[in-house]
C-alpha cells in the first residue's frame, strides 16, 4: 500500500512537471513550472514569446521576430492557441483567406466544381503558409477579390447552411434540456409532497380509525407500490416551431436567402425544322398557286372557332412532303445536304 | 465436459424429438422439459422470421437445444435458412460451443448413416490462428497482426517481386496460391483444427477461416465481428440475409455495443498522432520525388469519386470504416482534402486542435453539433470534410502502401472519432475530463467520445438478418433489452427450471443478529456496524456451509475498506479459522493466481474469494455452495458518462433513471449469484445481504427461475434466521441423489416426452413473457 502510494506520488510529480514544461519561451526559455503567470503570444508568423520578451523586444512598437526575422507589429500580438506554430501561423492565415473565399455549395452548378474551388482554395493558404509563390498567390487573391466584388460582399452576411443546421440542433438541444430540469423540479417537488401526504394519512389512520394497527399500516405499505404503476404521463414538448420547420421567434434564418438568378433571360428563336424531304410552297402562294382548290374551303362557322383554309392546306403539303428523302442512316443532317 | 452432461450423457444415444413438426435430433438419451420449450419458442422464431429473446438457466444446456434445432431447421429448410452465426464472448465459450456442435454432427452420422454435409468453423484473431513459426510467438494481438500483414499486403508482395530482401509468409503464399478456391472438407473445425488443416496443407489458417466464414453453415466467432463495425466490415459483410445470428451469454450485450462505438483521447494519444502525421508527411515527401505517379493516380480516383474501386483485395486489410451514411460512399471526397499534403494539414490542424481542447481544467460536456461549431470557429474546419476522413486516410495509407497500419492506429482512432463526430448529432455525448476518477490531483485530460445508444452498433444486425436470437442465463427484465436496443421481437420467454428437489436456497438477509438493517447504502455503507454485521453474517455461513462460499462487494474500493476494518475487528482470523481466504484484485494477472489457487484449494474445501469475478469464471458443486452478495451492485452513479447515458435513455426510450440502475444492478446480482448453480445435480445457497433487495421493485428484476424460489418468509431475515435455515437446507441437500430421482419430472426420456400430460405442462411452462 505504502508503495503504491509513492509510486502514485511520484507518478504525479512528473506528469505535472511534463505537462508544465510544455510551455517553454524559446527566447528566455522560461517555463510555466518555473513561472505560473507565463503567458505565450504569437504574431502573423505563428513564432511563440512569452509576455516579458513581448514588452523587451518591442518597446518601440515594431520589430522582427527572433526566430524568422520577420517584421512585426506589436499590437498583432494575441494569445498562442495551438502549441504547433505553423498551425497557429496556418489558422491565421486561413481565417484572413476565408472571409474573401467564401463562397457556398449553392453558388455552383455541381458537386465537381465546388470540389475543384474548395482545392484551389486551399492550395492558395498551403502556398501561403509554406512561403511558395507567395507573389503569384497574392495576385491570384487580388484577382479573384476584384471578380467576385459583389458576390464576397453577399456571402459575408449570409450564415452558411452548415452554421445554420448546426445552430438549430443546439437550440433544440438547450431546449429540450431547460425543459428538462424544469420538469425534474417539478416531478421532485410532487413526490415531497406525495410522501407527506401519505405520512399524514397514514398517522391520521392510526389515531382515528378503529381497526387493527397492523393492518392499516400493511394497506399503507401496499399502496405505494401499486401507485408506482400508475402511468407516467409524458409531457408534451412545448411547440418550438412552425409547421414549416422554423423556430418560433427566430430570426435568423426566418426568411430564405433570395436566390440570386444569374441566368440570361428568355429570348425566342423560331425552330428550325428538318423537312427531309422537298421544300413546301411557302404559305403566301399557296392561293395564287391554286393549292387552296383542292381543300374543303373553310365555311362560317368553322372560320368562326378559328379555322382557316390555308392552314389546313400548308399542313396537308408539310406532312405530304416531310421525310421522302429519309435514307435510313444516323444522322440526318447529312441527307439535308445531299 | 459440463455438469448437466454427465448426468444425462450416460450412454450417448440421443433421440429424434419431434418440435412441432420439426425432425431434430438431440444428441442426448434425456433431455430436460426446459429444453424443449426453448426448443419451441426458438423455433416458432425461426418460422416467423423474426428476433428473440429467451432467457434459460445456466446450466441448463441452453447451447446444445440452440444448436440441434437450427442445424436441423437448416437440414429441412435449406432455402429458409442458411447459416448459423453463433457469437460469444471468449475463446474458451467459442471451443465449448463447437464441441457441442461436434458431438450433434457425429450424432448425425450415427443415426442417418451418412455424413451431413456441414461445415461448421470458428473464427478467431491472428494471434489465435497464426502458424508462422515467428509470428505466432507474438503476445500481443496488435503486434501479430501488424507483422502479418507486413508480409502479406498486396503491394508488399508486389515490391518482393523485384526485390528479394523482403520477406514473405509461405503460408500465406501458398494459400493465395493454390488454397484460395478450395472449399473445406465438411466437418466441424475448432481453433486447433484450423492450424492442424493449415499444417497439413502448408495454408494460412487465418485466412482459410476468412474465406471459409462465407460458404459455410455454420461460424462461430466472438461478439466484435458482427458488433465492431470496424472489423463487421471486413469480416461479415458479405453473410447472407437468411442467416440467424445468435447472442450467446448477452445479458451485456448493449454495453459492447457502446464500447464498440466509443473513443477515448489522451494526451498521449495525439502525442503519437503527432509522430504519425510526421512520418507520414516524411513518406510523402518521398514518394513525390520517386514516384509522383502514385499519389497523382490516387488524387485522380478521388476526384472522380470512384472509390472501392482499389479495395476488394482481402490481404488490404485497413483498419478503417466505422459505420458510414451511405452519402459518403458515393460522394467524392471533398475538394480541400483530396490533395494529400492539404489532408496532412487538415489532419494535423485538427490534432492540434484536440490538443488545445484537451487544456482544461475543469469538466466540459458537449453535444456533437457544439463540437463541431467550435471545431468550425476555432480552426475553420467544417463538417463535410471531417465526416470523410476516415476514409481519406484509409485511401492515403492504402496509396504510401504502408505495411504495418498498427503504427498508424492513434491516428486512424482520430480519424475515426472525427467521423463519428460529424456523422452522428442524436446519441453521442463529448465529455472532457481533466482529472482521472481515481486520481483527482493528477492532471490527465481524457476526451471521451461515449457512444449512448446501444442500438446504433447494433441496428444493422437488426437490419441486415432474418433472426437475431439474444440469450443468456440472465436477461431480466426482458422488455428493457428491446427498448435499449430498439428493437421488436417476435418471441419473448423466460424459461424456468424444473427441479426434482429445491436444489437453490436465495434468501434476502435484511439485519444483523443486532437488528441493525444491513445495506450498502451511501449513507449506511460506512457505518461501522453495518460492516460489522456484513463480517458476522459471512463468518456464520462459513461455519456451516462445508464447502467453498464466494462473496461478492459492489466495488473494489467497498471491498479494501470493508476488508481493512475486518482486520481490525478480528472479522479475518475468525474467517481464517475455517478456511482459507483469496481476495481478488484489480491486477488481472493476480486475480487469475489466486482464482487458480483457489480452485486447487477446493479439495481443502474451505475458501472464500471475494471480488468481481462474476462473469466468465464457474463456481459449480463444491467450487461454490455459497455466494452472498454485499450490497447491491449499483454502478458508480457520480460518473459523467453514465449521467449523460441516462439521460439520453430517459429522453429517447423513457427508461427513468432508477429504472435503469436498478436493473443494471439486478443483471449483475443475477449474473453473481447465478455462477453457484451449473447443472440440476448443483446446489447452492444465494444470499442477497442487504435490506433493499426486498422491495417489488429489485425482487421484480430478478431472473425468474430465482424469483420462483425466493418465498416472502426468505426475504427479512436475519443473520440468526438465515444460518438456521442454511444448516436445514445442507443436510436435506446432501442426502444421495439419482438419476431416478429425477427422471420424469426434470428428466425426460422420448417417451415421456411424448405423454400427452407431460406436453401439456410444458406448454404451461412457456409462459410468453
Amino acid at each position: 500500500m505504502e508503495a503504491l502510494y509513492v509510486e502514485q506520488h511520484g507518478c504525479t510529480h512528473v506528469t505535472t512537471r511534463e505537462s508544465m514544461e510544455d510551455q517553454v519561451c524559446p527566447r528566455c526559455k522560461t517555463t510555466k513550472y518555473r513561472n505560473p503567470s507565463l503567458k505565450l503570444l504569437v504574431n502573423v508568423c505563428g513564432h511563440a514569446l512569452c509576455e516579458s520578451c513581448v514588452d523587451l523586444l518591442f518597446i518601440k512598437g515594431s520589430g522582427s521576430c527572433p526566430q524568422c526575422q520577420i517584421p512585426l507589429r506589436r499590437n498583432n500580438f494575441r494569445i498562442q492557441l495551438f502549441e504547433d506554430s505553423y498551425v497557429e501561423k496556418e489558422v491565421d492565415i486561413r481565417r484572413r483567406i476565408l472571409k474573401d473565399f467564401n463562397k457556398s455549395e449553392d453558388d455552383f452548378p455541381d458537386l465537381r466544381e465546388y470540389n475543384d474551388y474548395l482545392e484551389e482554395v486551399e492550395t492558395i493558404i498551403f502556398n501561403l503558409a509554406n512561403n511558395i509563390d507567395v507573389d503569384e498567390t497574392k495576385r491570384r487573391i487580388e484577382q479573384y477579390k476584384r471578380d467576385n466584388k459583389d458576390q464576397i460582399a453577399r456571402n459575408r452576411v449570409r450564415p452558411s447552411q452548415e452554421d445554420l443546421e448546426l445552430e438549430e440542433i443546439l437550440i433544440n438541444e438547450k431546449e429540450l434540456h431547460e425543459l428538462r430540469s424544469q420538469e425534474f423540479v417539478k416531478e421532485e417537488k410532487k413526490e415531497k409532497l406525495r410522501k407527506m401526504r401519505e405520512k399524514e394519512a397514514l398517522i391520521d389512520d392510526l389515531m382515528f380509525s378503529e381497526g387493527d394497527a397492523k393492518q392499516i399500516l400493511a394497506m399503507h405499505s401496499i399502496k405505494p407500490a401499486a401507485k408506482e404503476v400508475q402511468q407516467r404521463t409524458e409531457t408534451r414538448k412545448p411547440a418550438t416551431q412552425f409547421s414549416t420547420g422554423i423556430a418560433i421567434g427566430h430570426k435568423g434564418s426566418f426568411v430564405p436567402p433570395p436566390k440570386v438568378s444569374e441566368a440570361l433571360l428568355y429570348s425566342y428563336v423560331p425552330p428550325k425544322v428538318t423537312l427531309c424531304g422537298p421544300d413546301v410552297p411557302e404559305p403566301e402562294r399557296l392561293s395564287s398557286d391554286g393549292y387552296l382548290k383542292h381543300v374543303r374551303q373553310a365555311d362560317d362557322a368553322s372560320m368562326a372557332s378559328g379555322f382557316r383554309t390555308d392552314y389546313a392546306c400548308y399542313r396537308a403539303l408539310q406532312e405530304a412532303f416531310i421525310g421522302l428523302f429519309f435514307f435510313n442512316r444516323s444522322d440526318p443532317l447529312e441527307m439535308d445536304t445531299s | 465436459m459440463r455438469k448437466w452432461e454427465e448426468e444425462i450423457a450416460a450412454e450417448a444415444m440421443g433421440q429424434r424429438l419431434n418440435v412441432e413438426g420439426l425432425l431434430v435430433y438431440f444428441p442426448y438419451d434425456y433431455i430436460y422439459p426446459e429444453q424443449y420449450s426453448y426448443m419451441v419458442e426458438l423455433k416458432r422464431a425461426l418460422d416467423a422470421k423474426g428476433h428473440c429473446l429467451l432467457e434459460m438457466p445456466s446450466g441448463t444446456g441452453k447451447t446444445v437445444s440452440l444448436l440441434s434445432l437450427i442445424v436441423a431447421y437448416i437440414k429441412t429448410n435449406p432455402t429458409d435458412l442458411t447459416k448459423l452465426i453463433y457469437c460469444s464472448r471468449t475463446v474458451p465459450e467459442i471451443e465449448k460451443a463447437l464441441e457441442e456442435l461436434r458431438k450433434l454432427v457425429e450424432f448425425y452420422a450415427q443415426e442417418t448413416g451418412e455424413n451431413p454435409n456441414i461445415i461448421g468453423l470458428a473464427l478467431s484473431s491472428r494471434k489465435n490462428l497464426c502458424i508462422h513459426p515467428e509470428v505466432s510467438k507474438e503476445r500481443d494481438g496488435k503486434v501479430v497482426d501488424g507483422r502479418c500483414h507486413s508480409m502479406t499486403a498486396s503491394y508488399v508482395r508486389a515490391k518482393q517481386k523485384d526485390d528479394e530482401n523482403i520477406a514473405l509468409c509461405s503460408f500465406y503464399e501458398d494459400w493465395d496460391g493454390h488454397g484460395k478456391e478450395i472449399m473445406l472438407p465438411y466437418g466441424i473445425y475448432n481453433l486447433d483444427d484450423l492450424k492442424e488443416y493449415g499444417r497439413k496443407k502448408g495454408w494460412c489458417p487465418y485466412f482459410v477461416a476468412r474465406k471459409a466464414i462465407s460458404y459455410a453453415s455454420i461460424v462461430v466467432y466472438s461478439y466484435h465481428y458482427l458488433l465492431d463495425p470496424k472489423i463487421a466490415e471486413l469480416v461479415s459483410k458479405e453473410m447472407s440475409r437468411s442467416s440467424v445470428v445468435v447472442f450467446d451469454e448477452a445479458h451485456n450485450i448493449d454495453n459492447v455495443c457502446i464500447d464498440s462505438m466509443s473513443v477515448n483521447i489522451t494526451r498521449r494519444l495525439l502525442d503519437k498522432c503527432q509522430n504519425c502525421i510526421q512520418v507520414l508527411e516524411r513518406t510523402i515527401n518521398n514518394i513525390k520525388e520517386t514516384d509522383s505517379v502514385r499519389l497523382r493516380e490516387e488524387y485522380q480516383r478521388l476526384v472522380e469519386g470512384l472509390r472501392g474501386a482499389s479495395i476488394a483485395r482481402e490481404a488490404d486489410v485497413l483498419l478503417a470504416n466505422p459505420v458510414f451514411p451511405d452519402e459518403i460512399l458515393q460522394e467524392a471526397v471533398p475538394g480541400n482534402i483530396r490533395n494529400a499534403e492539404h489532408f496532412m494539414v487538415f489532419i494535423k490542424r485538427f490534432v492540434e486542435y484536440l490538443k488545445m481542447r484537451l487544456r482544461v481544467q475543469h469538466v466540459v460536456q458537449e453535444s456533437p453539433a457544439g463540437f463541431l461549431k467550435d471545431c468550425a470557429q476555432r480552426v475553420c474546419i467544417e463538417r463535410k470534410p471531417l465526416r470523410f476522413c476516415a476514409e481519406r486516410l484509409a485511401s492515403l495509407l492504402r496509396t504510401l502502401e504502408i505495411a504495418d497500419l498498427s503504427d498508424f492506429s492513434p491516428l486512424t482512432l482520430i480519424s475515426h472519432f472525427a467521423t463519428l463526430v460529424s456523422t452522428y448529432t442524436k446519441g453521442f455525448s463529448l465529455i472532457i475530463e481533466p482529472y482521472d476518477e481515481k486520481t483527482p490531483t493528477v492532471l490527465n485530460p481524457i476526451l471521451h467520445f461515449s457512444c449512448m445508444d446501444a442500438s446504433i452498433a447494433i441496428k444493422p444486425v437488426f437490419d441486415r438478418f432474418q433472426s437475431v436470437v439474444i440469450t443468456s442465463g440472465t436477461l431480466s427484465p426482458l422488455d428493457m433489452y428491446p427498448k435499449i436496443l430498439d428493437f421488436h421481437p417476435v418471441i419473448m420467454s423466460s424459461f424456468t427450471m424444473t427441479l426434482a428437489r429445491q436444489c437453490i436456497l436465495p434468501m434476502i438477509v435484511a439485519r444483523g443478529n443486532d437488528q441493525v438493517a444491513i445495506s450498502s447504502r451511501f449513507e449506511t455503507r460506512d457505518d461501522i456496524a453495518v460492516i460489522r454485521n456484513y463480517g458476522n453474517l459471512l463468518v456464520d455461513i462459513v461455519s456451516v456451509v462445508p464447502d467453498g462460499v464466494v462473496c461478492f462487494f459492489t466495488s473494489y474500493l467497498y471491498m479494501e475498506q470493508v476488508v481493512a476494518s475486518w482486520y481490525d475487528q478480528e472479522i479475518i482470523q475468525s474467517i481464517q479459522k475455517r478456511k482459507l481466504l483469496f481476495i481478488e484484485t484489480q491486477d488481472a494477472a493476480e486475480t487469475s493466481l489466486a482464482l487458480l489457487n483457489y480452485i486447487k484449494a477446493r479439495n481443502m474445501r474451505c475458501s472464500i474469494t471475494l471480488g468481481k469475478v462474476s462473469e466468465g469464471v464457474d463456481f459449480d458443486h463444491h467450487l461454490g455452495r455459497a455466494v452472498i452478495m454485499m450490497g447491491i451492485p449499483y454502478v458508480y452513479t457520480q460518473s459523467r458518462i453514465l449521467r449523460a447515458r441516462l439521460e439520453y435513455l430517459r429522453d429517447q426510450f423513457q427508461i427513468r433513471e432508477n429504472d435503469f440502475l436498478t436493473f443494471d444492478a439486478m443483471r449483475h446480482a443475477a449474473q453473481c449469484v447465478g455462477r453457484v448453480l451449473r447443472g440440476k445435480t448443483d446446489y447452492g445457497i444465494m444470499v442477497f445481504a442487504d435490506k433493499r433487495f426486498a422491495r417489488v421493485d429489485k425482487k421484480g428484476k430478478l431472473p425468474r427461475w430465482i424469483q420462483e424460489h425466493l418465498k416472502d418468509s426468505m426475504c427479512n431475515l436475519s443473520t440468526e434466521e438465515a444460518v438456521q435455515i442454511c444448516k436445514r437446507w445442507l443436510r436435506q441437500m446432501a442426502q444421495p441423489f439419482t438419476r431416478e430421482d429425477q427422471l420424469g419430472v426434470s428428466l425426460l426420456t422420448l417417451e415421456q416426452l411424448q405423454s400427452e400430460e407431460q406436453q401439456k405442462r410444458i406448454q404451461q411452462r412457456a409462459q410468453q413473457a
